[in-house]
């Protein structure tokens, strides 16, 4: 995962209407700080430089370098547990 | 008299997932099938409305998954509709199925109705083996559908069903697995109920076989990190401590049968004075929080004092209540999976035991 990649939610994976929760394959992953807010992002087109641009823009204030390690941090993490593709 | 505080009768939370046994019609016969011996018959399923109307409900009580399965659940012409009916009522969509029937017009009107995992087991590596395990040539059927699932935007896990016969040829049905590529891979130890249990001393392994198999789960873990998702269950007749049984009897799922009754677990019906309420009779939610089969070992009422001082009450709700009832004969007996039964000693044995030889497979 590097900001050029353009990630996307795995087949089977889809955010819960209103909760926290990405609904998976046999369970649920309970979704903490900015987790869903990222997922909601993703569509397969943008990459993750885009996904960084709009969150900076979204919550005014926020350090862009700080942003841009935690998409990075999340998005890996989830793409370990094989529920996000890039 | 007890001096052990004890919480006997809880308010239960919501239930996360609810197993619909579509049917029990199945075109395979598996010797570890985990339908009860006494199998629902066609004229006694559930009508398409009763099952929307279900689904409906579910979701309302805060049900997320919904686990389609059988019996074989293609064996339910209005599939697609049930499935766009679990869907429109916000419900997860996982099937279970043997792939027998599933041509790629039908594949493609399930997903497009809005199924989002399928689950598709496999037997053995070979195909004599598998279909022998089977009762019927299935093998070759999963293997063709393989391919054409993959061109469909739904997760697919591969469960291989592992058991003595099998287990000692493990590390060649993970690459069988692997080579297959499914989003998620599960290796499932059978689990002794239903006809499994008629066939057990066949079934189970030996202890070296168990402890074999470990290192070789291990590795498989670690080399598809990122690529396949693995999942392995320790089978609980080679542990110290019983498993947190379906979650805890009552407390995340049920299960409703061909016929429309509601079950705490796959095989409730084994144990002796159960009465199911039916969803023909009742909503739901009724049914979850007062039907008296629900009700029966909910919280720690029913314990012994053994598990009601021990710290992992909590953990293991008290493990598994038919597991108890078929190995002792009473179903609030401690789990004999625990070491601290007195009845552990019946697994000891098992897991020495030479198996019998003739097979019995499912109607």
């Amino acid at each position: 995962m590097d900001l050029n990649s353009t990630p996307k939610l795995a087949p089977g994976c889809r955010l819960h209407p209103t909760d926290s929760i990405l609904l998976i394959p046999e369970g649920t992953l309970n979704l903490t700080g900015p987790t869903r807010e990222i997922l909601s992002k993703l569509d397969g087109n943008k990459n993750v430089t885009t996904v960084v641009t709009e969150l900076v823009a979204q919550f005014e204030g926020a350090d862009a370098k700080e942003i841009e390690s935690d998409v990075l941090n999340v998005l890996s993490r989830l793409q370990q547990r094989g529920v996000v593709r890039a | 008299m007890s001096s052990i505080s004890s919480n006997p009768s809880p308010q239960p939370g919501s239930p996360l997932s609810l197993i619909a046994e579509l049917t029990h019609r199945c075109p395979l016969h598996c010797l570890y099938c985990s339908n009860p011996i006494e199998m629902q018959r066609a004229e006694t399923e559930l009508s398409t409305a009763d099952w929307k109307r279900v689904f409906q409900q579910a979701a309302q009580m805060g049900v997320l998954h919904l686990h389609l399965t059988g019996g074989e659940p293609l064996a339910r012409r209005d599939l697609p509709e049930l499935i766009r009916a679990g869907r429109d009522a916000g419900l997860y969509i996982n099937m279970i199925t043997s792939g027998v029937g599933l041509t790629e017009e039908r594949l493609a009107a399930l997903v497009e109705a809005g199924l989002e995992h399928l689950q598709l087991s496999f037997q053995d590596i070979e195909e004599m083996a598998a279909n022998h395990i089977a009762g019927t040539r299935a093998h070759a059927i999963k293997l063709a559908l393989v391919p054409v699932l993959k061109k469909y935007p739904l997760a697919f896990t591969i469960n291989l069903v592992v058991h003595r016969m099998n287990l000692d040829h493990l590390e060649e049905f993970i690459a069988l697995a692997e080579e297959l590529g499914p989003d998620r891979l599960e290796i499932a130890h059978v689990q002794y109920y239903g006809w499994a249990l008629k066939n057990r001393s066949l079934l189970m392994p030996t202890e070296e076989q168990v402890m074999r198999s470990l290192p070789i789960v291990e590795a498989a873990k670690e080399r598809l990190k990122g690529k396949i998702h693995l999942e392995a269950v320790f089978p609980d007749y080679f542990g110290s401590f019983p498993k947190a049984c379906v979650g805890g009897w009552g407390r995340q799922m049920m299960l409703i049968d061909p016929a429309g009754q509601a079950l705490p677990c796959h095989s409730a019906a084994v144990i002796p004075g159960l009465t199911f309420d039916n969803v023909r009779e009742h909503d739901l939610e009724w049914i979850w929080n007062s039907s008296s089969a629900f009700q029966r070992f909910r919280g720690d009422a029913w314990m012994s004092d053994t598990c009601l001082s021990c710290p992992r009450k909590e953990k293991d709700f008290g493990g598994c209540r038919c597991q108890a009832f078929m190995l002792t004969g009473d179903p609030d007996a401690i789990d004999p999976v625990c070491s601290l039964s007195p009845h552990h000693g019946l697994l000891m044995e098992l897991r020495v035991s030479q198996p019998e030889v003739l097979p019995i497979w499912r109607d």
